[in-house]
């Protein structure tokens, strides 16, 4: 039996939520892990190359916060799996918007029920809205073995750190369907590349996306400690993942790394939160990457399975064998429900918002009314509104070729048709 | 094969290459010593050639060289061109060159800014102090950290590459620019962002009379349904745009539109050509009120590629519109630039459906 259950704040609410986006883009599911004095949020994504970590201070980020696990003194812990998209739904966006005021709230009191006298087991998140209103979602979970990512931050020589909002520029600059980052630096400038290693002949060059290279001098870092002529290769989609993440909290972010094909890791904090990813880099010492020489997909962070049973014999061959060659998936699937084929849709639902001062929302806005109208969805859709007749929606319409379709099943915005054809009236004599 | 400019009017030229991309993904541009042709020939609708003076408007310091008269001769995928140029809207500097990497040409655009994050360190420090006896000793000690936040050093330099196709002469020597009978109607459109909405407008209004005939509505059949609206002008500044269905009929008229006078110089035969030309009779036809049925040059166009023609209204360049009856609108946007003398325009060939 446990006991755990904490209080947000509306602004913690929200900050769960940017965390739920962030941890989204790396996993299906949401690894949470309580201890007597933090809560700590984890994904590891489904090829074990990139881990994500939030932990968040028991005293200084939740008005009230109590774990007592069953087990174990100080060290004991409640763990359990959640699938991302439920709990994200139940955080959604703007909680702390004081402009929505019927769905704004007061505070969030989640809880979890596991006890051996009940028949359910549930994660309860109980959103307390004003004016009265209170939300109940009752989620189910799995029970998980937590895995962390092992980084030695004492051999990681190569250090820098630098303000979010930099970083969050050049992230902009990246075409939208680049696969590939390469971090280099060289006299006196870092270089962050994003491209995609594709081979391609013929017209196919022409769908190849944009190659694009940010120069920045090291002195706009805070600190820039790194070895000079080496390429550091990660994803760009985990450092998009990130660096907008950080950007929500304004901090600067710090990166750890020792050569290619070893670990790199990006930290940052900001009240009470403690966020840290591991990432698994390829790339080399020498000149730029021939197009079929570095491997395009990274291989296998160190992971250790840090449950409270013992250390399982696969994870410690992990730790020996590295960088380890690739291992089948399946090997993640104990311990995660996944769907095959999923990991395409880890794409934010809400996607980041746009700082106002960014590059390009001006120019956009401005030029938007041009677009040739996508009369596919369009939401202005010309209609009846049926709102009123409330029979409209429960009794199936007549339509001219014959079949009987619902309207209700229909998109909303489409209503009814202004006209009734001849062939339905014959119809109802 | 040398080709390298640096980019004067980003800001004219982004739009330019959204405009274009809306029509299609792949534009023909043709690189000669006095000009610039991206040319847009989809497989079905509206075509486009643009040409850009390279003396003014967009480039500047032009230089090109090649072997076939100093013509290169490129294929360029819009959407990469148009998202490497929009990261340059905010840039202090941008050049464009051709350049070859792995083999594979490339479009490299250079692009040097300055960021706007925000300041750290020394700002940090010299704005701490609240006391202005002290502000001058401290300002002088973080005096290098300042220059790095806000002198030269600030600068980032972003690299763009789009990968190209070179064509070769033979491959474009059978494109031709359409070739049109002189027209019946040529017209100053109104504002292009009051005729685009109407049209949209219409064209969603055709879009739900197919809807609606069709019996069960699938998005999928949106694209293949047929949005045609009827454009026509007179010689009397009148353009009117209508849609007509079997359950109505709606038309919006502007008047008082300007009907350019045509440039003997330019008209095959002077004076004497102008007095034969097709729009001079239809002077004689038709009212300034535009309720008289004559004088109308009509043609039929489909409103889902008229809505992606619309779109280099973003260019704010006037519009002439010439409309051959019954056959095809002509449109020639002029880009805005300050001498007056040999404009960049672009021509769009709108072909009107016989039903």
């Amino acid at each position: 039996m446990v006991t755990f259950n904490f209080v947000l704040t509306p602004e913690a609410a929200a900050r769960i939520h940017d965390i739920l986006v962030c941890l989204a883009k790396f996993s299906d599911s949401v690894s949470i892990e309580a201890r007597r004095d933090k809560l700590v949020f984890t994904a590891l994504n489904s090829s074990n190359s990139a881990y994500a970590s939030f932990s968040l201070d028991g005293k200084k980020f939740f008005s009230q916060y109590e774990c007592l696990p069953s087990n174990g003194g100080t060290e004991g812990r409640f763990t359990c799996g959640i699938y991302s998209k439920a709990l994200l739904s139940v955080f959604k966006g703007r909680l702390d918007d004081a402009r929505g005021k019927d769905t704004a709230i007061d505070r969030c009191e989640v809880s979890v029920q596991d006890r051996p006298d009940q028949t359910e087991c549930r994660f309860v998140i109980k959103m307390v809205c004003k004016q009265g209103v209170t939300k109940t979602y009752k989620l189910t979970y799995e029970s998980v073995e937590v895995m962390h990512a092992l980084f030695d931050q004492n051999s990681a020589k190569n250090r820098w750190s630098i303000q979010s909002s930099l970083l969050k520029e050049y992230i902009e600059y990246f075409g939208p369907k680049t696969e590939q980052l390469d971090i280099y630096a060289e006299e006196g400038r870092a270089v962050f590349t994003s491209y995609t290693e594709k081979i391609m002949n013929g017209k196919e060059i022409l769908k190849h996306p944009l190659h694009t290279a940010v120069a920045v001098n090291t002195s706009d870092f805070e600190e820039f400690n790194a070895q000079e002529k080496i390429h550091i290769i990660i994803s760009v989609k985990d450092f998009k993942a990130i660096v907008i993440h950080a950007d929500t909290l304004k901090t600067s972010l710090k990166a750890f790394y020792s050569q290619p094909n070893r670990p790199l890791q990006f930290s940052y904090t900001s009240a009470g939160m403690y966020c840290e990813f591991t990432l698994m880099t390829a790339g080399d010492y020498t000149e730029a990457p021939t197009p079929s020489g570095a491997p395009s997909i990274p291989g296998r962070a160190n992971l250790r399975a840090q449950s409270a049973a013992s250390e399982r014999p696969e994870s410690r061959n992990m730790r020996l064998e590295m960088p380890p060659p690739a291992v089948p998936a399946s090997r993640a699937s104990n311990r995660r429900l996944r769907k095959p084929g999923s990991a395409k849709r880890v794409i934010s639902p809400k996607p980041a918002e746009a700082d106002p001062d960014s590059l390009f929302v001006p120019a956009d806005e401005e030029d938007h009314r041009w677009d040739p109208v996508d009369y596919r969805n369009s939401e202005e859709t010309l209609g009846w509104d049926a709102s009123g007749d409330s029979d409209a929606g429960i009794h199936p319409t007549f339509r001219d070729s014959g079949s009987l379709a619902r309207t209700e099943s229909e998109d909303s915005t489409d209503g009814l048709a202004p006209t009734q054809r001849i062939s339905q009236i014959k119809g109802l004599w | 094969m040398r080709f390298k400019a640096s980019i004067q009017n980003i800001s004219t030229f982004t739009k330019l290459t959204a405009s274009l991309n809306s029509l299609g993904p792949l534009a023909w541009v043709k690189l000669s010593e006095n000009q610039a042709c991206f040319t847009i020939i989809p497989e079905q609708g509206t075509q486009v050639w643009a040409y850009l003076r390279t003396q003014d408007t967009i480039f500047e310091s032009y230089t090109i060289q090649s072997a076939a008269d100093n013509i290169i001769n490129l294929e360029v995928p819009l959407t990469s061109l148009t998202r490497a140029l929009k990261s340059a809207l905010q840039a202090t500097s941008a050049s464009i060159r051709l350049t070859k990497k792995d083999n594979i040409p490339l479009l490299a655009l250079t692009i040097v800014t300055t960021s706007s994050g925000t300041s750290r360190g020394a700002f940090g420090t010299t704005t701490g102090t609240s006391n202005p006896d002290d502000a001058f000793g401290d300002e002088h000690e973080a005096g290098t950290g300042f220059d790095s936040a806000f002198g030269r050093d600030r600068e980032t330099i972003v690299t763009q590459e789009v990968p190209v196709r070179v064509l070769s002469p033979e491959t474009v020597s059978g494109l031709h620019e359409p070739r049109c009978r002189e027209p019946d109607v040529h017209i100053m459109l109104p504002p292009l962002i009051q005729l685009k909405s109407i049209s949209d407008r219409f064209t969603k209004l055709a879009l739900v009379g197919a809807k609606s005939v069709g019996g069960s509505t699938v998005t999928a059949a949106v694209s293949s349904q047929r949005t045609r609206l009827e454009m026509a002008a007179n010689m009397h500044g009148c353009l009117r745009l209508s849609i007509q269905s079997d359950a109505m009929n709606i038309s919006s008229v502007w008047t008082g539109l300007s009907n350019p006078e045509l440039d003997p110089s330019q008209v095959l035969g002077g004076e004497e050509g102008i007095r034969e030309h097709p729009s001079t009779r239809m002077k004689e036809l038709g009212s300034a009120d535009g309720r008289s049925e004559e004088g109308w040059a009509t043609v039929r166009i489909d409103g889902k590629d008229w809505g992606k023609v619309m779109s280099v209204g973003r260019l704010g360049g006037k519009v002439i519109a010439c409309f051959c009856h019954e056959h095809a609108l002509i449109l020639y946007v002029y880009l805005p630039n300050d001498n007056g003398m040999d404009e960049s325009v672009l021509t769009y060939y709108v072909s009107s459906y016989s039903a």
